[in-house]
């Protein structure tokens, strides 16, 4: 047999360009792989571990206080054979796999693995082409949502029928823990994960994301944590609230393995999409485009990835640590024995009050990045913009012990942590003066995007301002761990991030799915939940003042009116979600179809056409101007400059 | 030769730019910068009620029964009038942007740019300077109301030295699932699940926990410190006005959370030595 030393080559526009050489056929097993045989995986093998583990685990085992571990041991294999088989499943290590045999992806495969000419088919399977995975972020993100929404819906439904109650006690715990911390996965996600992936690239004229298979890799990660949280509800649950503090949490039942895992699991996920994404924007930038031309949603993100890179690896060390506790009987946050419940209130703090941030900037970022294409002028201040948004990333991670001031944990730390709280309200006000600077004599295109943005700064500033009371020791004396707090933070979390994601859902939705989001199902429902959330959240207030502490299931008859003004709200909310929903699916499904730059914006992402190309850009772009180049020269400034000269004459001719 | 003599007078500036007052009249008749500043005002005086609405919602059981919350209301109160001119210059604008400058809707993109401010370096400096002012502000008014509370609840005093003498009244606050318990080491160690607290006189709170972490909540006093297992917090305060007040548990600390309350009866001195000697020494367990 000869060996064929022959190159191969290629034509590139009529010149034959030597290949790289290829390790390896295309093709194999990895082409028959996707979600399907993911689920097969998944469930497979966590049957398997299961059933191991229950006959290996002796029926003596117990722990400290005598309550059988098999149960644990059990639910942990599940859960581990969950993961690692579905991720086998959906073939997420091939690539590791063939460098073991000695083998690489081919080109062919690459090609395969971005989706090339499989239509709809490389939606459930490990893509690598960003566009895709942004996609399967957005439809993922919808779902934990969604689910989070339908407990928020039955929490309040029980707090609202206060003659009686609907759930148990311990039903009633675990739909509030779960309700928290799907919604901040969610809530994390919703932002940076479809419109980073998807929007991201294409807005610094890159081809894809810097890693591309680390890209899918983080987002089929999440979508095998998704299952852990939603099967914990039927494991005896999360009765802990989303911050399952120790040693409540050593006492819940199996349920709460669930969490660490899906913890543990998410956090990675986010590790490597942040590094992802921080790749991406730091090296795949178009040729001229600077730091000063780079769009502010850019920097949004980029900022969230930094404080997500440092902030979840203590949350996930937290949850390591109690599940050993769990399940090894180690004693980190055992009290009895030498742990400490304030190392798990740090540690888990540390990650808790830049989570906020990672939720609020992305937000704040698209709201900016979209006012100045339906004012049709600049960005105001783009310098104290991005001065913002590197405040906030700076003073993020010296503020996690507000959370703690009634602690008792280091009385004399609340000083300092009220100053470095207070402090951070000047670098958000940045970002408060840029929308006001860029609403400022706009002539405002009233269309559903920019809509929302009115609706994200209003709460915005509500819940900026109610925060002031909040770090504010001798307030939080009387407002810690009240209703007070719930409506604070939901006006944070969900009146200007989930509204400020709604607003960058309908501006990208064109882009993404080449149809235009309906104008008016979509306007009815964001102004439905506008008015349902400010009446469920200002009667909370409310409730909060009168001294209704937080997570209860039942409370004095002096908090019946507001709870069940809140409740009626909560109802509203739900319509009108339900309403924005059915205007996403359906213009979807059907709506109109866009042009490739329906809203007339000047920013890279617009001009590709749509549906955009694998690999985005038939040639790269070049950036020469700075971004929201809009605007015309300002009228009253050259009014401004005929009085000067008028009174330079005057003073000339006296 | 002297140096001076070698370099040549710089020109005077030119002063072609108009005096400041000429500039801020020229502003202030643009057609939107009164009405936005109108705006401000009105929406500010729409928001005032707000400051008393609040005391009024948290003052509804009684508050506030002892310095300690008087202190929080103040705190709560100014602060509510401070945020109001900038909450109101923020909601004018918005108002004004939806109805003051013009509007375009339709399908297509609007042909006319908006002028293209970039900057506007008064406006920023400004904002900048007024902000940094006001969070300046809170900070120096929340150390020193901190500071204050510290003292009304005498924190400040270390745990080995704290005060027996007879003004003072030491209760141990021992939080467990799902019921405070308070007990009296200077009454023979008597114990209650109702909080029986003398009027006017100084009490210290030994907090601590059974099991998980509580919060001691004493609502209408505005005391509130975390009972931690494994771990003694300390408190105090001084009830000045007679009634019965709330003691909630602001913890999630597991299925009865809701129901771990009781009550707070603030007696005169009279009638806590009364019930002292009708209870002492017997044991609630």
């Amino acid at each position: 047999m000869s060996v064929d030393t022959a190159v191969e080559t290629k034509t590139v526009f009529g010149a034959e360009v030597p290949q790289p050489p290829q390790h390896g056929a295309a093709g194999g097993v990895m082409r028959g792989l996707n979600f399907g045989t993911g689920l097969i995986g998944g469930i497979g093998l966590a049957a398997v571990a299961g059933w191991v583990t229950a006959i290996l685990t002796p029926s003596s085992a117990s722990n400290a206080s005598f309550a059988p571990m098999e149960p644990t041991y059990v639910y942990l294999a599940v859960l581990l054979g969950w993961v690692v088989g579905f991720m086998l499943g959906m073939g997420a290590f091939v690539g590791p796999l063939r460098w073991v045999v000695g083998r690489d992806i081919t080109h062919a495969d690459a090609e395969y693995m971005a989706g090339k000419d499989l239509g709809r088919k490389r939606y459930w399977k490990y893509t690598t082409d960003h566009k895709v995975v942004g996609i399967q972020y957005l439809v993922v993100t919808l779902f934990i949502l969604g689910f989070a929404g339908l407990l928020a819906m039955l929490i309040r439904t029980e707090l609202g029928m206060t003659w009686t109650s609907l759930f148990t006690p311990s039903f009633y715990n675990s739909m509030i823990g779960t309700h928290g911390i799907a919604m901040i996965i969610g809530m994390i996600v919703v932002i940076s994960g479809p419109l980073g992936n998807f929007i991201v690239p294409m807005m610094i004229g890159a081809r894809d994301m810097a890693y591309p298979r680390l890209n899918a890799l983080s987002v089929w990660l999440l979508v095998a944590a998704v299952p852990m949280l939603v099967s914990s509800m039927f494991m005896g649950g999360i009765q802990d609230g989303w911050s399952v503090y120790q040693p409540l949490a050593s006492q819940a039942p199996v349920g709460m393995l669930g969490y660490q895992m899906t913890i543990i699991i998410f956090a990675i996920s986010t590790a490597i999409a942040s590094v992802n994404l921080m790749t991406t924007i730091l090296t795949m930038r178009a040729k001229g485009m600077t730091w000063s031309r780079t769009p502010i949603f850019v920097y949004g993100i980029f900022a969230a990835s930094v404080m997500g890179l440092y902030a979840f690896p203590f949350f996930q060390y937290a949850q390591i640590l109690g599940l050993t506790d769990r399940v090894f009987s180690t004693s980190f946050f055992d009290p009895l024995n030498g742990g400490s419940v304030w190392l798990y209130e740090n540690l888990f703090w540390l990650l808790g009050h830049p989570e906020v941030y990672v939720i609020l900037i992305p937000s704040m970022a698209v709201a900016l990045e979209l006012m100045p294409v339906f004012l049709r002028k600049p960005l105001f201040s783009f310098n104290f913009a991005v001065a913002g948004i590197v405040g906030v990333v700076a003073l993020s991670g010296l503020v996690w012990a507000h959370h703690m001031y009634m602690t008792g944990w280091a009385p004399a730390a609340n000083y300092p942590f009220m100053l470095s709280t207070e402090m951070i309200s000047i670098p958000v006000g940045f970002l408060v003066l840029v929308a006001i600077g860029t609403f400022w004599r706009g002539t405002a295109w009233t269309r559903l995007p920019l809509m929302a943005v009115y609706a994200v700064i209003f709460n915005k500033m509500i819940g900026g301002v109610t925060g002031v009371y909040l770090s504010d020791v001798p307030a939080d004396q009387y407002f810690h761990g009240s209703m007070f707090v719930v409506a604070h933070f939901h006006f944070m979390l969900m009146g200007a991030g989930l509204f400020g994601a709604m607003a960058g859902i309908a501006f990208f939705f064109p882009k993404m799915t080449g149809r235009i989001l309906d104008e008016r199902v979509g306007s009815i429902g964001l102004w439905t939940a506008f008015i349902g959330f400010q009446i469920t959240f200002i009667s909370m207030f409310v409730a909060g003042l009168q001294g209704q502490p937080r997570r209860v299931l039942d409370f004095d008859d002096q908090f019946n009116l507001s709870n069940w003004i809140s409740t009626i709200g909560a109802y509203i909310i739900g319509i009108g979600m339900l309403i924005f929903l059915s205007a996403i699916i359906t213009s979807w499904r059907s709506g109109v179809i866009a042009s490739s730059n329906p809203w007339g914006s000047k920013s890279l992402e617009w001009q590709t056409e749509t549906p955009v190309p694998l690999e985005n850009f038939p040639v790269l772009p070049v950036v020469t101007e700075r971004p929201y180049n809009y605007g015309v020269p300002d009228p009253y400034e050259a009014e401004l400059e005929s009085i000067d000269e008028d009174l330079t004459e005057k003073a000339g001719t006296k | 030769m002297s140096a001076d003599t070698l370099i040549p007078e710089e020109p005077e500036a030119p002063t072609n730019r108009p005096p400041s007052m000429e500039r801020v009249r020229s502003w202030l008749q643009r057609p939107y910068a009164r009405k936005i500043l109108i705006l401000t005002v009105v929406i500010g005086f729409l928001l005032l009620p707000l400051a008393w609405l609040l005391l009024a919602a948290m003052n509804q059981t009684g508050a506030p029964a002892s310095e300690i919350m008087k202190d929080i209301e103040q705190t709560v109160f100014v602060f509510t009038l401070v945020s109001i001119p900038i909450t109101a210059f923020v909601f004018a604008v918005l108002v004004y942007s939806l109805i003051g400058w013009r509007q375009i809707s339709g399908d297509e993109p609007p042909m006319q740019d908006s002028p293209a401010i970039r900057t506007n370096t008064i406006g920023v400096i400004l904002w900048t300077v007024a902000s940094s002012l006001l969070a300046m502000f809170l900070v120096v008014w929340g150390l020193v109301e901190l500071a204050q509370i510290t003292a009304n609840s005498y924190g400040s005093i270390s745990a080995d030295e704290q005060p027996g003498q007879k003004s003072s009244e030491i209760i141990n606050v021992t939080g467990q699932q799902w019921v405070w318990t308070f007990e009296y080491p200077e009454h023979n160690g008597l114990t209650s699940d109702i909080l029986y607290l003398p009027l006017d006189r100084p009490v210290y709170f030994n907090v601590t926990s059974k099991d998980v972490i509580h919060n001691f909540w004493a609502v209408e006093l505005g005391v509130k410190i975390d009972a931690n297992p494994g771990a003694i917090t300390q408190t105090g305060v001084t009830a000045n006005k007679l009634g019965t007040f709330n003691v909630r548990c602001a913890e999630l600390c597991g299925m009865h959370h809701a129901f771990m309350q009781t009550q707070i009866q603030v007696l005169e001195q009279d009638a806590f030595d009364s019930w002292v000697r009708e209870s002492g020494g017997k044991k609630t367990s």
